[in-house]
């Protein structure tokens, strides 16, 4: 099929072909980021040390893990969004009200397993409602999800008029702590298998390239025939589930349904993915590099508690670490 | 090199720049006198546009000294650019764009309906209809040919005693650049100087007096009179040997499979066999509607297309390109390149679709590297950004999506636009192999020089975007197109 479709003319002099590096270097360069990232975070983890030792005991890492677990799947959708060049504000309200509707579901004495389907619903409806009004109807994403964002948080309240469920149901925690894989906690498995499974898409399946595409040109992305709508749609749908989903890990854990539980949850989501490396103007990014975010601020705030700061001060560093994350990585891609 | 001469607005010596390990420029040099009009020529890559960045203070040299009317420091306001990527600000207005960028003095009061009169004037210089119609719409809503006449008017009005002008005629049809010569003339006469890349040659020589030429970052024709070089020579000079001998026999082609495409509409009815190629010639209002409906951007029912006798009918872009509709869009920066993605998937992205692929595989890889040998692409890897590539290069990346999978109707913007000498030739005979084994292809073009060679047969819009003739093969010349178009020089 490549037979004799004309070259292009040549000078000897003039023209070399472009070569490719190996794999390795590859791989290399293309998660410089997400290595950097890894390494500041083992950084910061023998800082902390240094005051208190048991930073590094096996005990505070199940901790940092457990912590981190529901910010890493809240950040994983969260970062999808952000690769088509939109953005995600209900994601917290989502994961406030995801955990009343499943407080709610369990107190009323539904199976465990059929409220967590029952609760994930809230998350899909809230992304369908996101991902509609930004593809049918054109709104932008900021002030859709801003509606979503203040709608969800205050259903968070109506639905139990305000007061904390406290979850009696024996059996709810082995979602979060029960071991699905014999040795490995299924908060741990969920938050790797969802980890790989983005990456692989992401980087190997068409569907994964044309999130990129979207982020990096909607319009080239249209006339090039990419699906953009349905993509879009999907996007905002995923990071809907993904926040409910995190919610639902959060309350298996937690055992309390508190109306204000995501409050903080998605500035520190949309934080995790700049740190990791994503841009707000889309089309750049890992999911890799939205977990590692995820991590470091988890570790930030534990290092923080450790060392005994007053945890007043907790927003300040992690504003103080994005801000050098963001300056070493505009720095690593001038010098590219 | 002696001190300054006076002569000179500007001069550079030995610049030097590179990005990472790649060197771009290596000893480049170029003088430019006052009042004259200079051509700055070289091949895709050559390190054009990098050098026109350095000297406007866009980009730091590497070393080499540069002088702007014998000062190391030119002051802001002696040099106007008109950029290869355009670079206007989207939500403001054509007015605002041409006059907001001149002589800023921080808090004072824009004087709006003033400054507005100066803008309508500078554009009506070179677009009428433009100046009168569109000064006050956002320039994000008109389209890349429009913008390129509000950049060239911006620079033209700015006062500034040298204007470094890169392709400013790549986006322009022919009346419009006679228009921006006499232009450049009138001011050169004034002491003004002008600095122009171009890489049509006819061009060159109608407008300016001098060049330098670029082959691989180095000066290797310094300020010689164009009166003193054969086109042989700046070929050679270029490094594009090949480019002339490259003869272009217009044998007809004739595919034996393939799909037939017919177009019917306003004042045309035509019926496209496997392997022709139709041009479209005229100012882009006409083509552009044409093109917009046969690719589903923008569906104008006045035109009803139909694929091997079956109406077709493309509500999105997605259902032209299922049917086997490929396009390469003549505004690269807005509706082409995927530019936070590796060159990669810039090239196999039309193949993915085409090929309903899952997977972007390991011999995608391959595909890529095929095609960037094919089309002569310089790049240092396929896993580079598209924005490290020079102008014309990005130009041929869209291209190269194509070569993999021959799409059944490739409808073509402009696809030489800023392509140096040599590669348009192998893009017209890669064109003509595309046709020969089936595809039909639909070929926009403002060069008329261009249109002659390779279609065979053209319909022409005239100045309103209506259809005003269809010129078939034995009677297509320049003078032809130009009188049908109503752009005869
Ligand atoms: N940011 C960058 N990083 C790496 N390489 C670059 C970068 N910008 C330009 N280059 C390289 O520098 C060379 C010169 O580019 P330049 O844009 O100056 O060419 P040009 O002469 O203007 O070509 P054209 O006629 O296609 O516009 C090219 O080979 C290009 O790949
Ligand atoms: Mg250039």
């Amino acid at each position: 099929m490549t037979d004799t479709i004309a070259g292009a003319h040549r000078d000897a002099d003039s023209y070399h072909a472009p070569r490719r590096a190996s794999l390795g270097v590859r791989l290399l360069r293309s998660y410089r980021t997400e290595i950097a990232i890894a390494v500041a975070i083992i950084l910061i983890e023998l800082v902390v040390s240094l005051w208190s030792p048991q930073a590094l005991s096996y005990g505070n890492i199940a901790n940092i893990a457990q912590a981190s677990a529901p910010l890493i799947l809240m950040s994983l959708g969260v970062f999808l969004v952000i690769a088509t060049s939109g953005i995600d504000l209900s994601v917290g309200s989502t994961f406030s009200l995801t955990g009343m509707i499943a407080g709610l579901a369990l107190s009323g004495g539904m199976a465990w397993p059929l409220a967590c389907f029952v609760a994930l619903g809230v998350g899909l409806v809230v992304g369908a409602i996101n991902g509609g009004l930004v593809t049918f109807v054109g709104l932008a994403p900021f002030v859709v999800t801003l509606i979503t964002f203040a709608v969800g948080g205050s259903l968070a309240f109506v639905v139990t008029d305000g007061h904390s469920i406290a979850i009696l149901d024996p059996d709810f925690w082995r979602l979060n702590g029960g071991e699905l894989v014999p040795g490995l906690a299924n908060y741990v498995l969920f938050c790797i298998v969802a980890v790989a499974a983005l990456e692989f898409a992401l980087r190997k399946l068409v569907l994964g390239r044309w999130i990129y595409a979207i982020g990096s040109n909607d319009k080239a992305a249209r006339l090039l025939g990419i699906p953009v709508w349905a993509v879009r749609f999907g996007v905002y749908a995923a990071s809907g589930l993904f926040a409910s989903f995190a919610s639902l890990i959060s309350l298996s854990y937690i055992s309390n349904s508190e109306a204000t539980s995501g409050a903080n949850m998605m500035l520190q989501a949309i934080a995790a993915c700049v740190i990791g490396g994503a841009s707000l103007f889309g089309g750049t990014g890992s999911a890799i590099g939205a977990m590692l975010g995820a991590v470091m601020i988890t570790v930030i705030q534990n290092g923080v508690n450790l060392i005994g700061i007053n945890s007043f001060w907790q927003g300040s560093v992690t504003g103080l670490v994005i801000l050098i994350a963001v300056l070493i990585d505009r720095l690593t891609k001038m010098r590219a | 090199m002696s001190a300054s001469s006076p002569d000179f607005i500007l001069e550079a010596v030995d610049i030097e720049k590179s990005f990472g390990a790649t060197s771009v420029l290596r000893r480049a040099d170029l003088r430019i006198a006052r009042g004259e009009i200079h051509a700055l020529l070289g091949g895709n890559g050559a390190g054009k546009s990098t050098l026109i960045r350095i000297l406007c203070g866009l980009l730091r040299r590497d070393g080499g000294t540069l002088r702007v009317d014998g000062q190391e420091e030119a002051s802001p306001n002696a040099i106007a650019v008109v950029f290869q990527e355009l670079a206007l600000l989207p939500h403001m207005t054509v007015a605002e764009n041409i006059y907001l960028p001149h002589r800023h003095r921080g808090l004072e009061r824009v004087r709006a309906a003033e400054r507005r009169e100066e803008a309508r004037a500078a554009l009506a210089q070179i677009d009428e209809t433009l100046a009168r119609e569109a000064l006050d719409t956002p320039v994000a809503e008109i389209d890349l040919h429009q913008r390129q006449l509000v950049e060239i008017a911006r620079a033209l009005s700015s006062g500034a005693r040298l204007l470094l002008l890169d392709e400013p005629t790549a986006n322009l049809t022919f009346a419009e650049s006679e228009r921006l010569f006499s232009i450049l003339r009138r001011l050169a006469s004034r002491g003004i100087a002008t600095l122009i890349v171009s890489h049509r040659m006819n061009e060159i020589r109608a407008v300016a007096d001098v060049c330098t030429i670029l082959r691989d970052g180095r000066t290797v024709v310094n300020r010689q009179p164009l009166t003193e070089l054969s086109d042989a020579a700046i070929v050679e000079a270029m490094g594009q040997k090949g480019a002339m001998r490259a003869e272009t026999a217009h044998a007809a082609i004739r595919a034996t499979a393939g799909t037939t495409v017919s177009i019917e509409g306003p004042g045309l009815s035509v019926t496209l066999p496997p392997g022709s190629v139709l041009g479209l010639a005229g100012a882009p209002g006409g083509p552009s509607r044409l093109i917009d409906t046969l690719i589903g951007a923008n569906t104008d029912l006045h035109w009803r297309i139909a694929m091997d006798g079956a109406l077709r009918h493309f509500a999105v872009p997605a259902e032209a390109v299922r049917q086997g509709v490929g396009y390469v869009s003549g505004d690269r920066a807005e509706k082409g390149l995927l530019v936070t993605l590796p060159i990669l998937d810039n090239v196999v992205a039309a193949a993915r679709i085409a090929g309903r692929r899952w997977f972007a595989g390991r011999r995608e890889a391959r595909v890529t590297q095929d095609a960037l040998e094919r089309l002569a692409i310089k790049a240092g890897s396929i896993d580079d950004s598209p924005l490290t590539l020079s102008g014309g290069t990005q130009q041929k990346l869209l291209l190269a999506r194509w070569l993999e999978r021959i799409p059944r109707l490739l409808v073509l913007e402009e696809p030489t636009r800023g392509v140096d000498i040599g590669t348009k030739r192998e893009i017209y005979a890669i064109i003509r192999d595309m046709a020969a084994r089936g595809a039909v292809v639909v070929w926009w073009s403002t060069e008329f020089s261009e249109l002659t060679e390779i279609c065979d047969r053209i319909v022409a819009f005239d100045l309103r975007g209506t259809v005003s003739g269809v010129i078939e093969a034995g009677n297509i010349s320049e003078v032809a197109l130009a009188r049908a178009t109503g752009m005869a020089a």
